[in-house]
Parts: C-alpha cells; structure tokens; sequence
C-alpha cells in the first residue's frame, strides 16, 4: 500500500497540474474572448448632441458617467480598478496599478498599495507612474480652486481637509516612502476605500503638466496624460517644455470629436487582460445633433455604438427582428428611479399619505413611459438589489397584482392619516392643487398622466409646473417642493454608501445643489437656516445608522447593514415612490464583434470590444 | 454716401449693444437656476459653489459682468480680438468656436442662398410671364408646397431617399471643402436644397406680385409701346424695379440665418452656429450664446447696411442724404 501511494501521488500531481493550467486557460478564454477576438479597427460611437462634460473631461472634476466609462477602460489606470464586465464580477475591485487590492490594517484605517513596475506615462511625458503622482492627483482634487466635483468622497484621508483649507502643507495621511508604494492613512475605517480610489480623480496625473492648469477647472481636460492602453489622438504632438508652449490636444476639440489612438508606452504585461484587451486600433467618439442620424449609421454600419436616447421604436425594432437581437444589448445599470416626496411639506407630511401614493401607484404605467419592460425592473425598494448583494431580494413592501397599484389598500392607509378623508378618499384641501414639478423628457408626460391618475384615486390633484431642467429648482430646499418625478440616481462605485448618504443624510442637506429632494433626516435648526417652511419638527432620520454601516468593515456585515437601513426608508419613513431599476440599453453596428458590458460604469466596456 | 455709412455703423453699435444687454438680461432674468450648479458636482458644499461663481464672474453684479463683456469684446482678450471669453462648459475659447462654426454656417448659407434666389426669384418671373396658365399653377404648387413643409421632415425625407435608399449624396456631417472638395459637395447638397425650399417658394411668390405689379405700370406699357423686344422689357425694365423688396428679404434672411438655421444644421448634422446657440442655450453657457448672438446682431446689421447701399444701384430715385 505504502509504495503504491508513494507511485501515485506525483501522477495525480501531474494529472490535477494539467487540469488546473487547462482550466486556468478555459478559464482565461470565457473570460475575455481573448481567442475570438480580432485586433484592429476603428469603433465609432455617435454621441447624441453634445458631450454634456460637467467638467470639461478633466479627470479631477469630471463626474459624468460616460467619462467614467471611457476614462477607466481606455486613458486612465488607477491603482484598482474593475474587469470592465457585466454583474457581480463587474462591481468587484481588482488590482490595476497597484499590484493587489491591500487587505487595511491598523483595525481598517490603514491601506497600503504597491505599484507595479514599468508602467509609464503616454506621450509626450513618457517617464514611469510613481506613487508621487497618485498622491499628486489627490492633493489636486483636494484644493477646492480645481473644481473637483467629487472630493466628497477622500475627507477620510486623514489630514485631507486641513490641506483643503490651507491650513497644511500636505494631506498627511498620504504617505509615499518610495516611487513605487503609496500609504493611506484614514480617520476612520472605511470598507470602501478601495473602491473609492478607483475613482478616476484618484488616477496618476503628471506634475508637470496639470501644474499649467492650476486653478483652471476643466483645462486639463484637452490635454489628459495617459496612462492606460489607449492616448488622446495627437498627444505625442503636445509640447511640454513650458506651460506657454503647450496647445490642446488635436484629437479632442471639446465640442465635437474625441479620438484615442493606442499608446506606445502601454505594457499589456502590466495589465490584465480580464480587465483591458484592447482590440480596436482607435476609438472615435462623434457628436451627432441628429438622433436619428445616430441609430441609422448604426443600422448602416457606418458606426458600431453609441451614446445616446434610443426610442421605444428603436427598440421594438431590434428586439423584435431576429437578425438584429444579437446588437441589442440590455443590462441593469444600478439606478433607481423615483418619485420623491418631501416630508416636510403637506400632505405628504404624514407617513401615511406617503405609504398610501406608493400603494395606489401605477408603477407598471411609469415604466411604460419608458418604453416598458425593457427599460428595467419595477423597483420596489431604495438601492438596487445589486449593490446590496442580494440582501433585499424579494422585499417588496408595495407589491401589487401588476404592478398596477391597489386602491383598496392605498384607502385603508389614507383613512390613518391626520388628513380628512371620506372612504379613504383625501377631502382636505391640503390635498389638492399639491405643486407638482415635471420636466420636459420624452418620458415626463405619460409618467405625469399615470401619477396624476393614481394619485386621484385617493383624492390627491397636483397643480403642475413643467420646468425645463428642473433639477435646480427641486435642489433648492427653500423652494419647498412638495412633490416631483424628475429625480434618478445612479451609484458612483458599488457601495450603498452612494445611495445613503447623498439622497438621505440630513447632514448633507445643503441649500443649493441639495439631492436629499425629501428632506430626510432635516433638523429644526437646518430648516431656518435653510428657509424650509412646512412641518420641520420631528422629520425622521437615518443618520445615526448609516454612520454604523459606513464603519462596518465587513463586506456581507455592511451590505446587511445597509439593507436594514433600506427596509427603515422603504417601510417606516417612505421619502419615496421608487418605480423602476433601470437598464442601460446599447444598440451595436454589425461590425461589432465582442463586446462587454462595464457593470462599474453602467456603461460599455470599450477595453472588450472588438470588430469583425 | 461715406457720412450715411459712418453713421449707419454708429447706429449698427447702438443696436449690437441693445440685443446684447437683453441677452444678458434674458439669462439673469429667466428662472433657469444658477449655472455654478452644473459644474459642481453632486451634493456640492457652499464653499464650492461660491468658487465657481467667483471664476465664473458669476459673483458680480449683472452690469458688472455686462460691462466686462463689452470691454473684452471691444479691446480683445486672452484668446485674441474680439474678445468673447471662454466656454464654461466645454473650456474652449468661444472665439475659436465661432471662427470653427461659422464657415460651416456661412456655407450653408451660401449655397442655399444661391439656389433659392435662382430657382425662387425663376420661377417668380415666369409664373408672372405667363399668368393663369398651367406653368403659372404648377408654380403656385411648388410654392404652396415649399412654404408648408417643415425644414425637419423635408431633411429627414431628403436624407432617407437619397442617401439612404438612393446612395445619391454624401450623408450627414461636414467634410471641409479644403479637405476633400467632392465630399463637402456631395455632403452639402442636401442641406442646401432643403434650407433653399422653403426660402425660394416665398422668394417666387414676392417675385410674382411684385413682378405683376411692376408690369402694370405705365413706364412698361411705355416700352412696350416703343416696340423693345419682350425680353428687354421684362429682364431691364420691369425687374430691376421688382427687385428691391426681394433685395430687402434677401439681406434679412441671410443675415438670420446665421444664427438661424438651427433645424437644417441639427438635421444634418452640420454643428454651425446656429448648433452652437442651442448647445450653450440649453447648457447655460451665457458666454457662448452672448459670442454667436453678436455674430448673429453684426451679420443683420452688416446685411443691412449692405442692402441698403444696394438699393441705390437698383433705384436710382434712391438718394442717402
């Protein structure tokens, strides 16, 4: 038996070594096409009107999440990142700089990231990515004068609001004792640091030249260093041998045209290819002001994406023709869509009231509005099941035959309300003629007539103001907006953090630009300074536990806590109609061969495609 | 002539600065909220806001803001003269915006301009030649036709058959006419014939009345009468003289359609300037709607200054004191 067992084992060694390495290389291929996929081309995508930047592509302040998209698979490498696919997998953080994703010590409030080695800057900088230029781009998002637009989220660095104030010379919780390792100190632990230095303000900038646009917001954006596969077309043309000399970029003319040729300084072996495989040769970016000049190139193979609103008839058309179902490209995209009540204002000031509109609400007419079920799933809660890995699946506290709404149920909790009510029919006046903001979207009328008919049900009329960009005035809270349905809400990484704290701490309410429409959390002393008029006493508020889930450092521990902080909104202070999740629909050209979807982005992941 | 132009121009600033200054107050005045609020991000702090709105100017008082407008257009500015300042969202220097969106407009207007004035101001003669006829019907047609489409259905139906199914023209887009001159011709005959349809019916129109009651007058029966030869009559006598209020619709039209021709450019994809106006218009952008409205304001003056002097040479009873 003895020698028996002593002849097996290097067989089995062998045999389990030729599984494994077979394995890893079914493995490789399932995961990134890498076999199929052919090298070359040029993947066009028309993008409707205008770029819509809101902050000139610079990546400081850029916070649109098409830049976000584009950025991350194509120009910038951050120290981690996403393998730029669709699910689960697309939400998880992998290394990308940095040569693992740290485990934090010091109880959680200590990450320390190590670059990897012979990964240089594009054109015309040239020289290697070190840890100082990390650290460089954080300071730079720090100083409010560069228009960082989410430096909301880097507080936690220790020492980082000081530096913002000026009253440092440094953000001391930013420590570089090498070119190649870069420490974070934090005030606090915080779980989702990692994902928070995956944002792309967060990626390596070169002193040398973003020093020239010091102050400047947005100026950066016409002449952005790569550091990833791909670099701004003309980039090797850019002088930097003085500020004076430098001209913009030629492939990126800030209005129309935004082209990315391969970058001759990318090490593919510093990459992976689960996250970039990098196929096309160049990747055009087009303004187009003719939608339908966008999805008629599309058709006519004379673009392969796109960036744009297509039409219910779009859809219909590639969902129902067989041949072209293969280019309609449907995935959940993390947002939630919502109508938001404010809960200091009548009659929405009772809970009852609320959770009587959630009742009585036609949610399947809202989703219709946008173009029906493939625009994404009925949301019977606040965060999208995704981000809470599951926790939430299958609450739904307002589930209806349909999704049609239930009047009797919506009655029997109108008639607890302090409102007068005949038959669980509102009949006070505080009921009737509500101000109701909409706006002037494709899908803002049908959704009006559907909210407008249910709410009727229970007594409710709305006298409504249809605003051109309505989000400036439901941001103002001393506008006091009972009610609108303009509001949606997409994660910028995948915590429910990013959900929680902008739309529900009411210590974030601020008197402009404020997204907590519903005044959750709102105190007495905000409301005056503020100028917010109605009901201000006794408004309920989640701030106490979203600052316990924000400390727990445990992923499955914190999705549970932030699934319990959704049930206490959904259930017990219901700010909100939540009505649909929706998807983000892509429409591909035929030339289009492989293609992924960047579940981190809610967009396409331009590091996979390629073209026949 | 010299003293009617100078003081022609002296007006011509006068009413630049008029539509300027209600420009401005358009944007103060409507409720579109605060533009500092479209670049600072999500949930943005006080501090910040106050940050953009000081480098923005948007911290000044409106007149203020005015006034440094004025100044920079009038003595240049860090993007040479006139100075318009710089896009607050795209970044870039509006007077490069102009100077890149106006040949694609000019162009346009260019090409357009020459096929309705031919086929308008043709069709307007003969359908006056020979009145109450089938050719005179026919004409009316067009014109009826031409003046009730919708320059967006007309692009929309023009790019569909004959691109699209004929494959006869370029398709949308502007291809430089240095860059490849048979792509821009072959890209602009679309937009020009659909922008000239609509101009070319009201031009046959204006052209047949005026025509028709030009050829009533005595001063024709008079040649007639002296046996000139129908031709000469028509083309030296009559039209000359029906040509002034054409000439005043002409110099009115171009010079609107600089900042105008928002739907053919959109339609074609032709991002002029009229393409501009609506991106910043809808983005809050005061500094590039104020650079292409005094385009726009300098084009209708100019236009009129222009048809003006025209008038002299077609009428001689005109006199500039």
């Amino acid at each position: 038996m003895k020698s028996t067992k002593r002849s097996v084992v290097p067989a089995i060694a062998v045999v389990v070594g030729m599984l494994a390495l077979a394995a890893a290389l079914v493995s490789a291929a399932a995961g990134s096409g890498a076999e199929t996929a052919k090298r070359g081309g040029t993947y066009r995508v028309g993008w409707e009107s205008t770029f819509g930047w809101t902050n000139s592509f610079d990546p400081t302040g850029e916070y649109l999440a098409n830049s976000f998209a584009i950025n991350s698979s194509l120009l910038i490498r951050t120290l981690v990142g996403y393998n730029h696919v669709a699910g689960v997998a697309g939400n998880a953080v992998v290394p990308d700089l940095a040569t693992t994703v740290p485990k934090p010590t010091n109880g959680g409030k200590t990450y320390t990231f190590k670059l990897k080695k012979g990964i240089r800057f594009g054109p015309p900088v040239n020289r290697e990515i070190v840890s100082k230029d990390i650290r460089y781009a954080i300071e730079r998002l720090a100083r409010p004068k560069n228009g960082a637009q989410y430096a909301f989220y880097f507080p936690v660095i220790k020492g980082f609001d000081e530096y913002s104030k000026g009253e440092a010379k440094s953000i001391s919780g930013i420590k570089t004792p090498n070119a190649k390792t870069i420490i974070f100190n934090l005030t606090v632990p915080a779980a989702d640091f990692p994902l928070r230095i995956a944002l792309i303000a967060a990626g390596p900038i070169p002193q040398e030249v973003a020093k020239c646009f010091e102050g400047q917001p947005g100026k950066y954006g016409r002449f952005v260093i790569s550091s990833g596969p791909y670099m701004i077309e003309g980039s090797d043309d850019l002088d930097i041998s003085s500020c004076a000399k430098m001209q913009p970029i030629s492939g990126y003319d800030g209005k129309t045209r935004l082209v990315f040729v391969r970058n001759p300084n990318y090490n593919a072996r510093t990459d992976s290819r689960k996250a970039r495989e990098n196929n096309p040769d160049r990747f055009e970016f087009l303004v187009d002001t003719n939608l339908d000049d966008i999805y008629a190139k599309i058709a006519a193979g004379d673009l392969e994406d796109e960036y744009a609103t297509a039409s219910p008839k779009i859809f219909r058309e590639y969902s129902t023709d067989r041949s072209k179902r293969s280019l309609l490209k449907v995935n959940p995209a993390d947002q939630t869509y919502y109508v938001t009540m404010n809960l200091t204002q009548p009659p929405f000031d009772d809970v009852h009231v609320r959770k009587a509109m959630n009742w009585v609400m036609d949610r399947s007419a809202l989703r219709k509005a946008w173009g029906g079920a493939i625009a994404g799933d009925i949301a019977q809660h606040v965060i999208p099941d995704v981000l809470l890995g599951g926790a939430l699946k299958g609450f739904h506290p307002f589930k209806t035959q349909g999704d049609r709404g239930n009047v009797a149920k919506a009655k029997a909790e109108m008639k607890r309300s302090k409102y007068a009510t005949k038959d669980g029919v509102c009949s006070a006046k505080e009921c009737k003629g509500i101000l109701f903001i909409s706006d002037v979207r494709t899908a803002d009328k049908g959704m009006l007539a559907a909210i407008q008919s249910s709410a009727k049900k229970i007594g409710i009329t709305f006298t409504v103001r249809v605003v051109n960009g309505a989000y400036p005035v439901i941001q103002t809270p001393s506008k006091n907006i009972p009610i609108s349905h303009r509001p949606r809400w997409g994660k910028d990484y995948a915590d429910a953090s990013t959900f929680i704290f902008p739309l529900f701490y009411g210590g974030n309410i601020i008197p402009a630009g404020n997204t907590n429409y519903a005044l959750v959390g709102l105190t007495p002393s905000q409301a005056k300074r503020l100028g917010v008029k109605g009901s201000v006493n006794n408004v309920p508020s989640i701030d106490n536990a979203a600052d316990r889930c924000l400390a727990t450092v445990s992923a499955a521990a914190r999705n549970k806590c932030w699934a319990a902080v959704d049930r206490v909104l959904t259930t017990e202070i219901v700010p909100w109609i939540p009505y649909m999740w929706a998807n983000q629909i892509n429409v591909l050209g035929p030339k289009v061969d492989t293609w992924a979807f960047d579940q981190n982005a809610g967009l396409a992941g331009f590091g996979h495609a390629s073209l026949k | 002539m010299l003293l009617y132009i100078v003081r022609r121009l002296l007006w011509a600033t006068v009413v630049v600065l008029i539509v300027l200054l209600l420009t401005f107050a358009v944007f103060f005045l409507l409720p579109a909220g605060d533009p500092a609020l479209r670049f600072a991000g999500k949930s943005p702090t006080p501090e910040s806001l106050a940050l953009i709105r000081e480098r923005l100017g948007l911290d000044q008082p409106w007149y203020e803001q005015f006034g440094l407008f004025v100044k920079n257009f009038v003595a240049g500015d860090e993007y040479g003269w006139p100075g318009l300042g710089y896009s607050y969202n795209s970044n870039v220097s509006v007077l490069g915006e102009v100077q890149e969106r106006a040949p694609r407009t000019l162009l346009l207007i260019a090409g357009a301009a020459f096929i309705w004035v031919v086929v308008g101001v043709s069709i307007g003669v003969l359908s006056a030649v020979k009145r109450r006829t089938l050719v005179d019907r026919l004409a009316m047609g067009f014109v009826l036709v031409g003046i009730s489409s919708p320059v967006f259905w007309l692009g929309l139906m023009a790019l569909f058959i004959f691109w699209r199914q004929l494959g006869l023209t370029g398709g949308t887009g502007y291809v430089p006419i240095t860059e490849d001159p048979i792509s821009f011709f072959s890209h602009m005959i679309l937009p020009w014939c659909v922008l000239a349809v609509l101009f070319a019916a009201t031009y046959a129109r204006m052209t047949r009345n005026s025509l028709l009651e030009t050829l009533g007058e005595d001063y024709i029966r008079t040649a007639r009468a002296k046996g000139l030869p129908e031709r000469t009559v028509i083309i030296h006598h009559a039209l000359r003289a029906s040509l002034a209020p054409i000439v005043t619709m002409f110099g009115l039209d171009v010079a609107l359609l600089v900042g105008g021709a928002i739907i053919t450019e959109s339609v074609f994809n032709i991002q002029g300037l009229g393409w501009l106006a609506i991106d910043g218009t809808l983005n809050q952008d005061l500094p590039t709607v104020l650079g292409v409205v005094m385009v726009g304001a300098v084009a209708v003056v100019i236009m009129n200054l222009v048809v003006d002097i025209a008038y002299a040479f077609l009428d001689p009873r005109v006199r500039y004191a």
